[in-house]
């Protein structure tokens, strides 16, 4: 597929117009793409055979990158045995031995269940930091891109939203699209009132929210909250009202008990979200109850809504 | 085991349920179909090349049969023919599939009824239509001649080229479509696999491609091999007697020579060669499938 307009630039390389198998982008693909004919060690060495090497020259990178995804001892195997997991290392040492300028993988561990998933993010992490190659890594997964990443592009609609670090991106996401799509959110659609330099004061249907983000006044705003810091209080033993904490009346529509967290959803309509999230287990919360949501005003994300 | 009680009934589950499954029944009409009709003839037909007139154990048939020269000679020229065919049609075939697999939609249709509507019209029409294409007065030699290209007419009936080019031309269904259901399978993930690891088209074709699709090749070669060393009608009509071949000498030690042991022992022969090339082609096919 030609390139409408621009270029792709790898390091001191215009590879715009290059055909696939001169880039040197190895790519890890979602469902492994391992060749069924070849045994694990012949498809690790295919690359290098590719490349013209000979079988000295092949073996001994083969079985160190084997090594490194600990798959040493199935080098003789067939593909068609292995699990979803072993396939997926073996495509991760397929694609380093050839020692790549980048490395693309595309929804690499999305085909696998949640615990080997979480897994070989670790693994992938620090293979990927000991052999300095660099990765681009596509994903749906929000908590793997926060978990993986060294910087993350957000992606809408082809445009990037925003290209910066897991901890940036999460706390200070800069457009309303990557608050809602990275990690949940406290959101509630309202109007900008007037308020002084550097500061907001946003009027909602659920009460008024204060930021340290200037707004425009009169004009159509978003703010958001990230749920963990938000702190919840029955209507009953709520402290009072305190400069600098948001603070919003609430009825709960459900109470989710979730192990190392438990989540409270307020009654509110779509596209607002009222959301808090405290940790571990805790009682006293039930469906119908009247809780005060307060967070610090310092916390609160507040963009201009798109017209 | 026998502690193991059916759950509802308490007796124990029927044994011919377990040894067996019932589905298998569904296989019997056929297997009696191929019983009457196959091997049971062929059994008899095996019989009778070995009986003596006077209804004893001999092996004359075979012994003249090797015996004579020109046996030899239509031996090897039906196995030559039936290589060649078969080497034909798979150089014509594997780029075909190829385009097949690429192709969609509509264009999908086109060569699936491209490829099996030849076959619904019958050898008869081709051959009669080839005829009026290819022999001395034909259109083909008429056209050459007009455009300076040769001349005098080219002999190109009554040729074994003729009977490859022909017989290529009506097996040719026969080794796409194993081909092409190879290659359907194939996943497209796999060439740019090949290709981000930085193999050529060349390197991918011959490292990639071509080994995934060799078991389609092997399949396609077997049919194609096999029906072109029991082929009768297609070079009756393109080669007629000059150029004969195992199956027509078959026919004729049957409906002219009324040589039945001769007749019954040349089919013994081409059978043998039918079950060596199937034998040979699932030991290949296993082969190259051992590693999946």
């Amino acid at each position: 597929m030609p390139a409408d307009e621009g270029d792709v630039v790898l390091g001191p390389r215009n590879i715009t117009n290059l055909p696939a198998h001169k880039r040197n982008i190895s790519v890890v693909f979602q469902n492994y793409a391992l060749f069924p004919h070849l045994t694990v060690a012949e498809n690790v060495g295919f690359g290098l055979k590719a490349r013209g090497h000979g079988k000295k020259q092949i073996e001994g990178p083969v079985l160190d990158a084997l090594r490194l995804v600990r798959m040493e001892s199935y080098k003789d195997k067939p593909i068609a045995g292995l699990s979803g997991g072993q396939q997926q290392r073996i495509a991760v040492a397929r694609a380093l031995v050839v020692k790549p300028d980048l490395l693309l993988l595309d929804e690499p561990f999305s085909a696998l269940d949640r615990k080997l998933r979480e897994t070989m993010q670790v693994e992938l992490k620090s293979l990927l930091r000991d052999s300095g190659i660099t990765a681009v890594f596509v994903t749906h997964d929000q908590e793997e891109a926060l978990g993986v990443s060294d910087r993350i592009a957000v992606m809408n609609a082809g445009r990037i939203e925003q290209f910066a670090d897991p901890s940036t991106l999460y706390a200070r996401p800069q457009t309303p699209f990557v608050m809602d799509f990275v990690g949940l959110s406290l959101r509630l659609n309202g109007a900008a009132k007037a308020a002084g330099e550097g500061r907001s004061v946003v009027e909602t249907r659920h009460g008024v929210v204060r930021s340290d983000v200037g707004l425009a006044p009169g004009k159509a705003a978003i703010v958001g909250v990230r749920p963990e810091l938000v702190r919840a209080f029955s209507s009953v033993d709520a402290p009072a009202p305190q400069a600098g904490r948001n603070r919003l009346e609430v009825v709960l529509e459900d109470v989710m008990v979730l192990g190392s967290k438990t989540v409270l959803h307020g009654r509110c309509e779509e596209p607002d979200r009222l959301i808090c999230e405290l940790p571990g287990i805790k009682a006293g919360f039930a469906r119908g109850q009247q809780v005060v949501f307060e967070w610090a005003v310092e916390d609160t994300l507040a963009y201009e809504a798109a017209a | 085991m026998s502690a193991i009680r059916h759950p509802i009934s308490g007796t124990p589950p029927r044994r011919i349920g377990t040894l067996v499954d019932k589905t298998a029944l569904l296989a019997g009409p056929g297997l009696l179909y191929l019983a009457v009709l196959y091997a049971v003839p062929l059994l008899l037909l095996l019989l009778q090349s070995f009986r003596s007139d006077d209804g004893g154990f001999t092996l004359v048939a075979y012994t003249s049969f090797f015996g004579d020269t020109y046996n030899l000679e239509v031996l090897a020229r039906t196995l030559r023919v039936a290589f060649l065919t078969t080497l034909l049609s798979l150089a014509v075939a594997y780029p075909t599939a190829i385009a097949m697999n690429r192709a969609k939609g509509i264009w999908l249709t086109v060569f699936l009824v491209a490829l099996v509507l030849p076959m619904s019209l019958g050898v008869v029409v081709k051959a009669f239509a080839w005829s009026i294409l290819f022999r001395s007065n034909g259109a083909l030699n008429q056209t050459m001649e007009s455009l300076g290209l040769i001349d005098a007419p080219i002999r190109m009936l009554f040729t074994e080229t003729a009977l490859v080019i022909g017989a290529a031309n009506v097996f040719l269904p026969f080794m796409v479509l194993p081909i092409y259901a190879v290659l359907r399978q194939q996943d497209d993930a796999l060439q740019h696999a090949a290709a981000s690891l930085g193999a050529s088209p060349v390197f991918r074709f011959f490292h990639v491609s071509l080994p995934l699709t060799l078991p389609g090749i092997v399949a396609g070669a077997a049919f194609v091999f096999s029906l072109s060393i029991s082929m009768y009608v297609i070079p009756s009509l393109i080669v007629g007697e000059t150029q004969q071949t195992l199956p027509m000498l078959i026919a004729r030690s049957f409906l002219y020579l009324r040589n039945e042991q001769l007749g019954s022992s040349i089919s013994a022969i081409l059978l043998i060669i039918a079950i060596a090339v199937v034998l040979f082609s699932s030991w290949l096919a296993a082969r190259l499938g051992a590693k999946e």
